[in-house]
């Protein structure tokens, strides 16, 4: 059941154009329009991250932008919230390890 | 910077109704949202609202949305700006947000900020795993993107937001193993616990989660029972094989921008938390800031919807002069009739804390149920909790349910006037209607129950009936399927009359499940329905369902009881253990041990 919801008996999904990204350099195929931590569920990929004390694994919590569980290193810049980023073509998203660098 | 008459900080239903309101008397206003839409939280909810009227209900959460949305967008004095994040209100009500990777500024007036919540923590071991999630968080993957982000889902917390996410996910097809609750009752509406309850879902009370179970994400969670002092019980640990957990143990108000504006917050627990104080006319301690929905304090939308007209006029009122001073005292009339009922007991304590009176023109009731009539086609109202929603009163086009003026005192039927013609069911948030029709010379009944999943049962389809626990009742056939374009259909069914009052749901039949210990005439469901008690050790497995303990040994099945209980668990063949192998390995005649042979 994981994955794009098929059918619903009360929604309906537009998914119109496709997109391709890349997760630690795996090539990945979204919807416009998706986040990148919608898009990486939908692939199955729950991690996102590994925190910088402990190095656990850590995921998506809030999904709305608060609670900033979800950090990734998109295009290079760390701590980006993946929950709130559209997925876009050549887009390059990795888990992020450490707490990033001020570029 | 931009300077604007007022500037509204987020488009929930609280945001876009003030927003729109300030827009329509003319006042220059900005609404900012973070999001690339407006909407808010409302544009995930798929569920029908409760409420009255002249508020929505009855309409789905992202129905309601598109509503106000267009409201904002023919209104030429509101400018909306999506994709801003506010980062901070400094002095003089400047508001700074990014949008496209810059920092833009602007200056209102008046700020109204309706920047909602977010869900409470709930800390346990291994909680800040992957797979453990906010219930929003669940439902943005799943009603916003179409998204299932898990199988088998655990849910943390019977207040309405956990029940409706139950539901949901069921409605998306996954399933969910059991809502635990560490109160003795159920915390949200009985209505929306009974549209889980029938269709099987546990809810089990005085219960907790002890830790989520996984290397890299869910794969189970321990839960338990928990005293009076909500400790858990040792010994009454066990593990449910999930691989989502979701946390709806409450919402709390997001207050860092109220405080910035120099709004002074206090706690108050039955608010949410921290709170801004304001008066009741939604004004804050800073004269130029005015607050609504969820910030103000934790409720629904409904409520959302009025505080923000209430906040709008005034500030109208402030900066105009118009006297609006009826148009305000009647909403805060409505929303004073809406938390009249025992479910806003917390609400109205809160706000007493903060000096706002709960002054209500009428008190909630239960109303005396009318005469029934057996043997005619009506329906059923299983709505006995007063809750502020008259939808079936209003959708009635025959006059046959009354409510009366507080909406929270509870429907009743005339069953005089009652057509039978099913629009109630239809229109009913809770799910909470049925249709009967008893034919007693038959002893039988036909029952119209709403269904809102898939597939759509058909007419002649076989299935099964389900009582208000999500037992098995009886087989059934389909007579009837009335389809609705809110996609709350009607499916009819005949049933033995005994069961007219407990048949409250139709099941599409399970496949027969095959044998899979052919000694012990064990069934793959018996086995997997074993593990998702919480059986996930082959030895218990065993000793519980008697599966290779019969004649054989387990030569047949032990290597596929193995496989469904890796399949289930996630736990390869090679890590679970295979148990032990004890003498004999063939079935002997005991008499054989009493005979000595030749001891080599």
């Amino acid at each position: 059941m994981k994955g794009r919801i098929k059918a619903h008996p009360i929604l309906e999904f537009k998914r119109e154009k496709r997109v391709k990204f890349y997760f630690e350099d795996r090539e990945i195929e979204a919807y416009e329009g998706e986040t990148v931590a919608a898009a990486l569920h939908a692939a199955g990929i729950r991690v996102l991250r590994y925190t910088s004390h402990r190095n656990r694994p850590a995921g998506l919590f809030c999904a709305i932008g608060k609670c900033s569980s979800c950090l990734m290193k998109i295009n290079g810049v760390p701590n980006v919230r993946s929950c709130m980023t559209k997925v876009s073509d050549g887009m390059k998203v990795r888990r992020q390890k450490e707490k990033g660098d001020v570029l | 910077m931009k300077f604007y008459e007022t500037i509204v900080i987020g488009s929930g239903p609280a945001g876009m109704v003030g927003a729109t309101i300030l827009g329509q008397h003319g006042v220059k206003t900005l609404l900012l949202d973070e999001n690339d839409f407006i909407g808010g939280q409302l544009v995930k909810q798929t569920h029908k609202f409760f409420g009255d009227h002249a508020h929505y209900a009855s309409l789905r959460g992202f129905e309601i949305a598109q509503k106000l949305q267009d409201g904002i967008s023919s209104n030429s004095n509101v400018e909306v700006e999506n994709a801003a994040t506010v980062m901070g209100i400094y002095p003089n009500n400047t508001v700074t947000y990014i949008q496209n990777g810059k920092k833009c500024k602007a200056y209102g007036k008046k700020l109204l900020i309706t920047t909602g919540a977010m869900e409470k923590q709930l800390p346990f071991v291994n909680s800040d795993l992957p797979g453990v999630y906010g219930a929003g968080a669940i439902q943005t993957l799943m009603n916003e993107y179409g998204i299932m982000p898990g199988s088998r889902f655990m849910i943390i917390g019977s207040g309405n937001i956990g029940l409706i996410l139950a539901y949901q996910l069921i409605q998306a097809g996954a399933k969910v193993r059991a809502i635990v609750e560490a109160l003795g009752k159920i915390g949200g509406y009985a209505v929306h616990a009974n549209k889980i309850k029938r269709l099987g879902v546990p809810i089990l009370l005085n219960h907790t989660i002890v830790k989520a179970i996984g290397d890299k994400s869910v794969s189970g969670a321990v839960i338990a029972e928990i005293d009076d002092k909500f400790k858990p019980i040792t010994g009454t640990e066990r593990e449910l094989v999930v691989d989502t957990i979701a946390i709806s143990v409450g919402l709390t108000p997001l207050t860092e921008l109220s405080e910035q504006a120099g709004c002074k917050v206090e706690f108050i627990p039955e608010l949410g938390g921290y709170v801004p104080i304001r008066n009741e006319r939604m004004k804050t301690t800073n004269p130029d800031v005015f607050i609504a929905g969820d910030l103000a304090s934790i409720e629904e939308a409904t409520t959302a919807m009025i505080e923000g007209k209430i906040a709008s006029l005034e500030m109208v009122q402030e900066l105009t002069g118009k006297d609006l001073e009826k148009e305000i005292e009647n909403e805060i009339t409505i929303l004073a009739l809406f938390r009249s009922g025992p479910k806003s007991v917390k609400i109205r304590s809160g706000l007493e804390k903060m000096g706002i009176k709960n002054l209500a023109i009428s008190k909630p009731r239960i109303n005396e149920p009318k005469e029934d009539i057996v043997g005619k086609l009506r329906a059923v109202l299983e709505c006995d909790e007063e809750i502020p929603c008259n939808s079936c009163e209003v959708s009635c086009p025959f006059g046959a349910i009354y409510i009366g003026e507080n909406l929270n005192s509870t429907p009743v039927l005339d069953p005089d006037k009652c057509t039978g013609c099913g629009t109630c069911v239809n229109a009913c948030p809770g799910l909470a209607i049925f249709m009967l029709k008893e034919d007693v010379e038959n002893r039988m009944a036909l029952v119209g129950i709403p269904y809102e999943l898939l597939p759509l049962p058909v007419k002649g389809q076989k299935m099964w009936a389900m009582n208000k626990n999500g037992d098995y009742v009886c087989d059934v056939t389909v007579e009837r399927v009335v389809k609705y374009p809110n996609k709350t259909h009607l499916v009819y069914a005949k049933i033995p009359i005994e069961f007219s009052q407990s048949v409250r749901h139709f099941s599409f039949i399970k496949k027969e499940s095959p044998i899979i210990c052919r000694c012990e005439e064990v069934t793959l469901d018996e086995i997997e329905n074993t593990i998702d008690s919480g059986i996930t050790d082959f030895e218990e497995l065993k000793r519980l369902t008697r599966v290779t303990m019969g004649p054989c040994g387990g030569k047949n099945c032990k290597l596929v009881v193995l496989g469904i209980l890796s399949r289930k668990t996630g736990v390869s063949i090679s890590n679970l253990s295979q148990g032990t192998s004890r003498p004999p390995v063939k079935p002997v005649e005991f008499s054989a041990f009493l005979k000595c042979g030749d001891d080599k």
